[in-house]
């Protein structure tokens, strides 16, 4: 047990969310349908007691076979037969009505077993059966109420801090039991397991816990075979005692090409985050690839490029046609990639590895390719912004800069940053990647429409993709055959249109000839 | 001689197997361990697969389907063959488990019977033995 008096459940993140573990003798209910893991936590909550915290428990079960929860166990690597042969686990098949007579009987084989082996924690799975129970050995009827205090009293009097599986069904006698249950129980964990599009989500929350705090709210619970359960933390709750914002006034440059350093006020903000806005293919995954070369190789900056579209391996071939070779920044873990499949994306398991990854990494530098992919996979508009907005506090708090690529839908001109899903007021900066159609060629441009805390330019310049990634076109060498940009008004607006007034060179004003 | 007979005989033509380290038969197993009827079978595979049960000859009978003295007897059977154990009695019940300090060749021959019992085939033919057993005895 911890100093704090409370104990921990061992497993993987619920502690966490229990900010701590749960207080000692609390009787623990855990609740849910078919199929959302009880007898699994059960298991675990005991197996964990006794491999991590030497303290000993006692199983019991009224409906399952024991020889198969020791098998399902084993597929877990937990070794349930050998805990018994080392008297720090018994598992007991009973039944309800067994059960029941022993806790209160004076010479409880069941309660000597628990004092042999020295037991602190008792699962009972299927607490509910119970309820079929009503009526003692003396055939006094009692209520339901009056059997699960009565076993809740004998638990505590033995010291046992007591975790309790319940089958949630929608019968009425079922939902009767449930709201006894969870109201003697002192912490309630409901799991759940619902159908999302064709795949399954595991949930779990605490609906209550007497004696202390937590996180509430509806967090992800995955079984991993070989492991075991883990719970990930919604993305969305704040970080208890982390209110503290850093900031930094060093500026560096994005990709080391001064023309567009210069472009967004001299370079950005260590800590700040930037949304790069353009239609497909215009060169938001370049500048990506070089925002974090620039970083691994002159600023010295470990950085994690995120996709949920492109393999590692065509990330890396890709920029390797453009001369942006990754792959020693790759090997040399100073450049990370983390790929992930977007059907099958768990938002919260996700944001947990990347929090892990950017921890034992020491990740400073961070390019999401792109956003639009997790508003694909995620669906919900709360839920995207949750993840948005904890990444973006989470690398404030971390000082990293952050790099977001965002899929514009509109082909030609920008008539809205972020259509589907606006976020663009959470970031500090805000560059737009943009095809303008002059003659019969498309042209790329690049517009810095938001820098926080800088003086940028609201020039749009064009810029080429070529060896080494990105590059303005230089004002006065422009490739366009007949007039540079700077001849057009309304880039942006999908309708380009050619002016003759005095126009911008290099900051100064001058005259183009009529044409 | 029967036809599974007739399939073990050796033919000319055959090249022989060097001999395995013959495992003990199904009827020198349910001799072993000195089971000679059905039920007592069943009783030790539930006894077996449910590690430590804390229950009454009762109950046991209510989940294996056979009428309760047949399991009180049987229990006892077990218990004098040292097969299982029980705790001493409290409120009508008992904790009753595989004996654990059994003997290696009761071991081996509980575990072969427990092995079988897991296929429909092995307890076919386990269920075959007991009844030539029963029907000799």
């Amino acid at each position: 047990m911890s100093e704090d008096g409370l104990i921990k459940t061992g497993i993987k993140g619920l502690d966490s969310i229990l900010l701590g573990g749960i207080p000692r003798t609390n009787v623990i209910l855990v609740q849910g349908v078919t199929g959302s893991g009880k007898t699994l936590i059960g298991s675990e909550f005991i197996y964990r007691g006794i491999a991590q915290h030497n303290e000993p428990g006692l199983i019991v079960v009224f409906e399952t076979n024991p020889d198969k929860l020791i098998r399902d166990a084993a597929g877990f690597g937990w070794n349930l037969d050998e805990l018994q042969q080392q008297k720090k686990l018994q598992i007991i098949f009973t039944s309800p009505q067994v059960f029941d007579q022993e806790l209160r009987s004076p010479d409880s084989l069941l309660l000597e077993t628990a004092r042999e082996i020295g037991a602190q924690r008792i699962f009972v799975d299927g607490v509910g059966l119970l309820n079929t129970n009503l009526i003692d050995s003396n055939s006094t009827h009692r209520t339901y109420r009056e059997l699960l205090q009565q076993l809740i009293e004998s638990l505590s009097r033995e010291n046992l801090t007591a975790m309790f599986s319940l089958e949630l069904g929608n019968a009425r006698d079922s939902i009767a039991t449930a709201e006894t249950t969870d109201f003697l129980a002192d912490t309630v964990i409901q799991l759940g397991r619902e159908r999302h599009g064709r795949r399954i989500h595991r949930s779990l929350e605490i609906l209550k816990s007497r004696g202390q705090d937590y996180d509430a709210g509806e967090h992800t619970l995955q079984i991993t075979g070989g492991r075991g359960l883990e719970i990930f933390r919604r993305v969305q709750a704040p970080l208890p005692a982390k209110s503290k914002q850093p900031t930094s006034s060093t500026m560096r440059s994005v990709i080391g090409v001064e023309a567009i350093d210069t472009l967004i006020g001299g370079g950005i903000f260590d800590g700040s985050t930037t949304m790069v806005v353009g239609v497909s293919g215009v060169g938001k995954t370049v500048l990506g690839t070089q925002i974090l070369r620039e970083g691994s190789l002159k600023q010295k900056t470990r950085g994690l490029l995120i996709s949920l579209d492109e393999h590692p391996a065509q990330i890396i071939r890709n920029a390797q046609t453009l001369g942006l070779n990754l792959e020693e920044q790759v090997a040399d873990g100073t450049i990370q990639i983390l790929f992930e499949s977007p059907q099958e994306l768990d938002i919260d398991s996700h944001y947990a590895r990347i929090v892990k990854l950017i921890e034992e990494r020491d990740i400073q530098r961070m390019v999401i390719d792109g956003m639009t992919s997790y508003s694909t996979a995620i669906g919900e508009i709360g839920v995207y912004r949750d993840f948005f907005h904890a990444i973006v506090a989470y690398s404030k708090q971390r000082l990293m800069t952050t790099f977001f690529n965002y899929e514009n839908p509109e082909f030609l001109g920008i008539s809205s940053y972020m259509p589907d899903f606006p976020l663009s007021s959470i970031v500090d900066n805000l560059i737009l990647l943009s095809l303008v159609e002059i003659n019969n060629s498309l042209h790329r441009c690049i517009s810095v429409v938001k820098s926080r805390g800088s003086k940028h330019s609201f020039d749009t310049r064009e810029f080429v993709i070529g060896q080494g990634g990105i590059s303005l076109v230089p004002l006065e060498q422009n490739p366009v055959p007949a007039l540079p940009l700077q001849s057009y008004s309304s880039l942006l607006s999908r309708a380009p249109t050619r002016f003759s007034l005095p126009k911008r060179i290099n900051g100064a004003a001058a005259v183009l000839d009529k044409g | 001689m029967t036809a599974a007979g007739e399939r073990l005989r050796p033919r000319a033509n055959c090249v022989i197997e060097r001999e395995k380290p013959m495992e003990p038969s199904v009827q020198n197993c349910l001799h072993g361990v000195g089971i000679s009827l059905l039920s007592e079978l069943d009783v030790l595979i539930f006894v077996y697969r449910h590690r430590a049960s804390l229950t009454s000859a009762d109950q046991i009978a209510r989940l294996i389907g056979y009428e309760s003295k047949v399991v009180s007897d049987v229990l006892d059977r077990l218990e004098r063959g040292k097969l299982i154990e029980r705790s001493r009695p409290s409120q009508g019940v008992c904790f009753y488990r595989i004996l654990a300090s059994m003997d290696a060749e009761h071991g081996c021959c509980l575990q072969q019977i427990i092995s079988l019992s897991e296929t429909r085939a092995g307890r076919l033919q386990l269920a075959g033995r007991l009844k030539t057993l029963w029907s000799d005895s």
